[in-house]
């Protein structure tokens, strides 16, 4: 296992992240803007700034084929963002709500995306060709509380929530026009909009701060702050599923997943490493962790002479420097996501967190 | 209309889509209604392993069954339950018998049970022994009870205290943290 790659961006928390489709331009949402960071050499340099937001943003997603950058914003707006030759123009996306936008994702198809928000309902926005526009269609039926997290199926039709009402659900966001009929998945075959293919709690009923897809969209993984993470597996539409598998672990909760192949799930969160979880509809582990405890630099305790041993504890009062954990985050990972995938899946993923680093692990 | 203070108003009433106007218990984990004389019998079954000597067992038949649908007074009696366990196990038992039933299946939750209890009991130390029942010698003064409940309360904090670390060393932070987030309450 290759040593994880660490980029330390600045002394202050990302939000989100999102790479471009060759790996090149890195966004990351800090404060009001989003900064654009290029790739060279081994480093990143910061590029270009994206300014417009008036609160903290929240969500940054770059569209891997088209290159637009959709962000959201405390400020309750989503910007559509395209490169033009006077640098990036932003569009304003009419998301009609009245609470912060805490999220956002493009949809695999990238003619929609979905914002997930305060005010207890999903905006799922796409282009309307005659007014030049984006517009949203609210998900809005069993949703009891601040949607945390969204996401999407392959097919683009079905989309996974997390809410502090402590539910994961997958909903339908069919919209006329813009998608293509989907394909029957156990999901269920008939699925009109705000159709609820889902709804699933987890055992404390704790928020949900995470879910997930599985590659072939057949499996839906959700984290919550019960420090466990469930997944779910349907049997068809208006039938329980063939299993719900929940696993609560030692740890601090996980503030993010994501899928690296059908068994394997990737968790990170307050415990500042990530994990790995290994199963099957049978049941799920925990594998360990992605650190590698033989990391150079971190844990050598230099041999130190009984003379500064003393005088550090006479000092500080204490024998050796504390301050540092001994992972490479520094604090909450926030995101994770896929970074490099190959044939059998994903090889590499990219973390952020609170501590202002950008960090890229091998798997 | 001028004595009307609108600042008063409660402006959450009166809009239908405010999430003041929700009802909260859909959002929690369904749980079955528990009569206050259920949870005593089930004590008294408890009890009765504990007097053969069988306190991991009583242990677990108290962690299992949680009367998470019982009113105050039912909650109250199971937690002077299981502190009665607790206080009766030894010290040097504690690690070995938490490490088995965390081995056991449905350990997990058995063992976040056991952290409600402790930090309830922790809530109130002085109450539970002032509350329980067992004061099998009745030749006490009401002055020497009291004091003597004084100090048990002191007791039973050390006690749940030595159960809070060697509990945290096996089931570790994820514990409390599901302790905070759980909305089944004991």
């Amino acid at each position: 296992m290759a040593a994880p790659e660490v980029h330390h961006l600045f002394n202050h928390p990302i939000a989100d992240h999102s790479f471009s489709a060759d790996r090149q331009t890195l966004a990351v949402a800090r404060d009001n803007n989003i900064e654009l960071y290029q790739r060279d050499g081994g480093k990143f340099q910061l590029k270009d700034e994206l300014t417009g937001h008036d609160k903290s943003v929240t969500g940054v997603d770059i569209a891997p084929n088209s290159g637009k950058i959709v962000t959201c914003s405390q400020d309750r707006n989503a910007y559509v963002w395209e490169p033009s030759p006077q640098g990036w123009k932003p569009t304003l996306v009419l998301l009609r709500i009245n609470r912060a936008a805490t999220c956002v994702r493009w949809a695999p198809s990238e003619t929609k995306f979905a914002v997930g928000s305060g005010a207890r309902l999903i905006p799922v926005c796409y282009f309307e060709e005659e007014d030049n526009w984006w517009v949203s269609k609210h998900l809005k039926k069993p949703i009891r509380s601040t949607i945390t997290t969204v996401a999407w199926h392959p097919n683009s039709v079905l989309l996974a929530a997390g809410s502090t009402d402590g539910h994961a659900r997958v909903f339908s966001s069919f919209i006329k026009g813009v998608d293509a009929r989907p394909e029957a998945s156990p999901w269920g075959e008939r699925l009109p909009f705000n159709t609820v293919c889902g709804e699933f709690l987890n055992n404390t009923a704790g928020w949900i701060h995470s879910v997930a897809f599985s590659p072939s969209g057949n499996a839906l993984a959700f984290a919550g702050h019960d420090s466990s993470i469930t997944v779910v597996y349907p049997a068809g539409a208006d039938q329980p599923p063939s299993a719900v598998i929940s696993l609560s672990t030692q740890l601090l909760p996980f503030m993010d997943l994501v899928w690296s192949s059908e068994s394997e799930i990737i968790a990170a969160g307050y415990n500042c490493e990530a994990y790995r979880f290994q199963g099957s509809e049978q049941g799920w582990e925990i594998a360990g962790s992605l650190e590698t405890k033989g990391r150079p630099g971190l844990q050598d305790q230099r041999e130190e002479s009984a003379f500064n041993m003393f005088k550090q504890m006479d000092l500080k009062g204490k024998t050796t420097d504390d301050t540092k954990l001994k992972t490479v985050h520094q604090n909450t990972i926030s995101t994770i996501r896929s970074f490099e995938e190959s044939g059998s899946g994903v090889s590499k993923i990219s973390s952020t967190g609170v501590d202002g680093r950008v960090v890229i692990w091998t798997l | 209309m001028a004595t009307l203070n609108w600042r008063t108003i409660n402006i959450d009433a009166l809009d239908p889509e405010s999430p003041a106007n929700f009802d909260l218990s859909t959002l929690t984990p369904a749980v079955a209604p528990v009569s206050t004389a259920d949870v005593q019998a089930l004590a008294g079954q408890i009890r009765q392993l504990l007097r053969g000597g069988d306190s991991e067992g009583a242990l677990q038949g108290a962690l299992e069954n949680p009367p998470y649908g019982a009113d105050e007074r039912g909650k109250d009696v199971h937690l002077a339950t299981i502190i009665e366990i607790l206080q009766s196990i030894r010290q040097a038992d504690m690690s070995p018998m938490l490490g088995r039933l965390y081995k056991a299946p449905g350990g997990t939750e058995a063992l976040d049970v056991l952290m409600k209890y402790i930090y309830k009991g922790m809530a109130h130390t002085s109450a539970p022994s002032t509350a329980t029942k067992i004061t099998p010698q009745p030749t006490g003064f009401s002055q020497v009870h009291s004091s003597r409940s004084g100090e048990g309360g002191g007791q039973a904090m050390s006690v749940l205290l030595s159960w809070h670390e060697k509990l945290v060393e096996i089931a570790g932070p994820g514990c409390i943290v599901r302790v905070m987030t759980d909305r089944r309450t004991v």
